[in-house]
């Protein structure tokens, strides 16, 4: 049981990891009910601005760029931090431009939409970027090794996780504590009651889906060095977070959160006995459990199952 | 908006004018093919994936069931097909019968899981069943042979009553294949349009009026995910007797995407004949495409959300369309073969 410590332990933090992944996926799906696909590029992406915030490769030589490469890591890193999400999310704007003409239409088509638009981002990637693997660079402070409970863990993962639990409480706070998070929680409710109390709908959801892109950006950011960074980095992405949103069922912050982590105390402890069969335990998992409740642990009707 | 019931009306007839004409190109095919700068293989290529995007069009077309893992079927037909010759004998309708059994037996336990479920749930269990079989394809290293896949799958030879043909050359194996195909598609024309098929389509367009009127909707939701499972597993036992290898990268989530897009651009959603023009699209893009830029995913993901956003009938859609336009016959008149 003592040798289990450390693999539970293991997989809270994979399943807070998994929940700041879903957060994005379930704040457009919750609101909009659009199945965005393309959010694991979008994931990838804000990861890629990243780099070049850090990095600053195609101004490298002139002045500004010796300045800004002369600053230490850290508040390079913490500006990334900020910028490449907003930069991301501005993307997803565009996104959400075009998807308008699906609205009304069978939620078949949002998927299909964002699918191809995931492929455009991830081939527009590997023109900007290369096709290759790349290494975000992090501070010091948070890299590195650490004991707990008597074993070795990256100090990495640890930054990872608590950056999770606050982006996870930051939008709960906002969704349930402000005035947007009430109008954007009642136009998934009823747009038409929204847009009569003279709500202007269609900006509001650009920029739900802004900040979800955002958020799926945010999490790239953090998830990359651990996770490695290539292209194609967003299959792997998307997937665990339609799966965690199906989990908890759509529409349920509080489902999602619990599913991720139960997500990661699964892939966590399957690893412990079978690591490669790791990641397939989640699918056997989503399997299970939906074979029980055919909503998710709680979910609600929503227009997605017709 | 256009959906299948707009275009395709009951026919009773076996051949209409549109299956001749696929008849003709499909065994004229490598007359000319190199002719438009194409080559043999491609057009093997092309037919391998007619029979897999027919079949999955039963499904996501007729029936309305939005399936994103079904390259799972065509890997386990492939492996099958494999198998069969390395264990048991090199036979070529034994292999083919493997392939299409072990899909269709994949199916069927897989749609067991899946035939309660609708919309958004269903299509994130096949992509889950999906993920299981290609999964299970890389890491049962002793029986897939891992990343890397079955190598060394023989072409058996085509045993006929007094002679016998090497498939080995890819114009014969691509006029065996084309031969199934054209079997495949009569079986299927008739299927869509007999009683069987109305109910699939019945489903599509209600699935609660279905049940209602009586059907046990998740029946036909099961049979028809079979049927197109067994379709996959034939197409797949044929890839991998083109590629004389199976492997599990078209058991991915990617691919079984690019099996969506292509039966989408087609318009599939409002043909029969939909998957024909998705297909054929898809592999010369990549051909001429891929030719000029390394980056033709891209452009081919372009076309896509464009024909998402403003044409989601896809190509059979807008010929269609045109096709209305250009004729002064009345409209009743006009969907009577398509």
């Amino acid at each position: 049981m003592t040798q289990l410590v450390p693999h539970i332990f293991n997989g809270l933090t994979l399943g807070l990891l998994f929940a700041l992944i879903a957060l994005g996926f379930m704040l457009i799906v919750g609101v909009m009910e659009v199945i965005n696909l393309a959010h694991g590029s979008l994931f990838a992406l804000g990861a890629y601005f990243a780099l070049t915030i850090i990095g600053v490769d195609p101004i490298a030589d002139t002045g500004l760029g010796q300045w800004w490469l002369s600053l230490p890591l850290v508040s390079r890193y913490v500006v990334a931090l900020f910028v490449a999400p907003v930069v991301t999310g501005l993307i997803g704007m565009l996104l959400e431009l075009c998807l308008r003409r699906t609205y009304g239409r069978a939620p078949l088509y949002g998927l299909l939409l964002t699918f191809g638009a995931g492929i455009v981002i991830e081939e527009t990637i590997r023109l900007t970027w290369g096709t290759g693997e790349q290494n975000l660079t992090i501070p010091d402070a948070i890299n590195g090794a650490t004991f707990f409970i008597g074993s070795i863990f990256s100090k990495y993962k640890f930054f990872a996780a608590g950056f999770s639990i606050l982006a996870i409480i930051g939008v709960w706070l906002f969704l349930e504590k402000t005035p947007y998070g009430a109008i954007i929680k009642a136009g998934a409710h009823d747009s038409e009651m929204v847009r009569a109390l003279g709500y202007d709908l269609s900006k509001l959801r650009l920029l739900v889906f802004g900040f979800g892109a955002s958020l799926a950006g945010l999490a790239g950011i953090v998830m990359v060095p651990i996770w490695g960074l290539r292209p194609h980095v967003g299959i792997d992405v998307v997937i665990p977070a339609f799966l965690i949103i199906a989990l908890g069922g759509v529409g349920s912050f509080g489902g999602a959160v619990i599913a991720a982590i139960l997500v990661g105390l699964t892939v966590g402890i399957t690893g412990a006995y079978a690591s490669a069969w790791s990641m397939m335990s989640m699918y056997i998992l989503l399997i299970i459990v939906l074979g029980f409740r055919s909503r998710g642990l709680f979910g609600r009707a929503s227009a997605l199952e017709n | 908006m256009m959906t299948l019931s707009n275009i395709s009306a009951r026919s009773n007839q076996w051949i209409t004018p549109n299956i001749a004409i696929m008849a003709v190109f499909l065994f004229t095919a490598p007359f000319w093919l190199t002719a438009v700068g194409l080559y043999d293989y491609i057009g093997l290529e092309i037919v391998i994936w007619l029979i897999y995007a027919m079949g999955f069009n039963l499904l996501f077309g007729y029936t309305g069931l939005h399936s994103f893992g079904h390259g799972a079927y065509l890997g386990v037909g492939a492996y099958a097909f494999g198998l069969f010759q390395h264990e048991v004998a090199v036979s070529l309708w034994g292999g083919l019968f493997a392939a299409v059994a072990a899909a269709g037996i994949a199916g069927l336990f897989v749609g067991l899981f899946l035939s309660h479920r609708r919309g958004l749930y269903y299509a994130l269990l096949t992509i889950a069943f999906g993920q299981i079989f290609w999964f299970s394809a890389i890491k049962l290293r002793g029986i897939t042979g891992g990343e890397d896949g079955l190598l060394n799958i023989p072409r058996p030879e085509l045993n006929l009553l007094v002679t016998s043909i090497d498939l080995n050359n890819n114009v014969a194996l691509y006029y065996f294949a084309a031969i199934i195909l054209f079997i495949l598609i009569l079986f299927l024309w008739r299927l869509v349009h007999s009683p069987f098929g109305r109910i699939l389509q019945a489903i599509r367009q209600n699935e609660m009026r279905a049940s209602f009127a009586g059907y046990e909707v998740w029946r036909f939701k099961l049979a028809a995910f079979t049927i197109s499972a067994m379709f996959a597993g034939m197409a797949g036992g044929l890839f991998s007797m083109a590629q004389q290898s199976a492997y599990p990268d078209v058991m991915a989530v990617h691919q079984s995407g690019l099996i969506v897009m292509m039966v989408l651009i087609g318009g599939g959603l409002v043909s029969f004949w939909g998957p024909v023009f998705g297909v054929i699209l898809y592999y010369v893009a990549r051909d001429i495409l891929g030719g000029i830029t390394e980056a033709w995913l891209l452009w081919y993901g372009l076309m896509f959300v464009l024909m998402v956003m403003f044409r989601p009938e896809g190509i059979a859609g807008v010929i269609h369309t045109l096709n209305q336009r250009f004729s002064k016959r009345p409209a009743t008149q006009k969907a009577q073969v398509t």
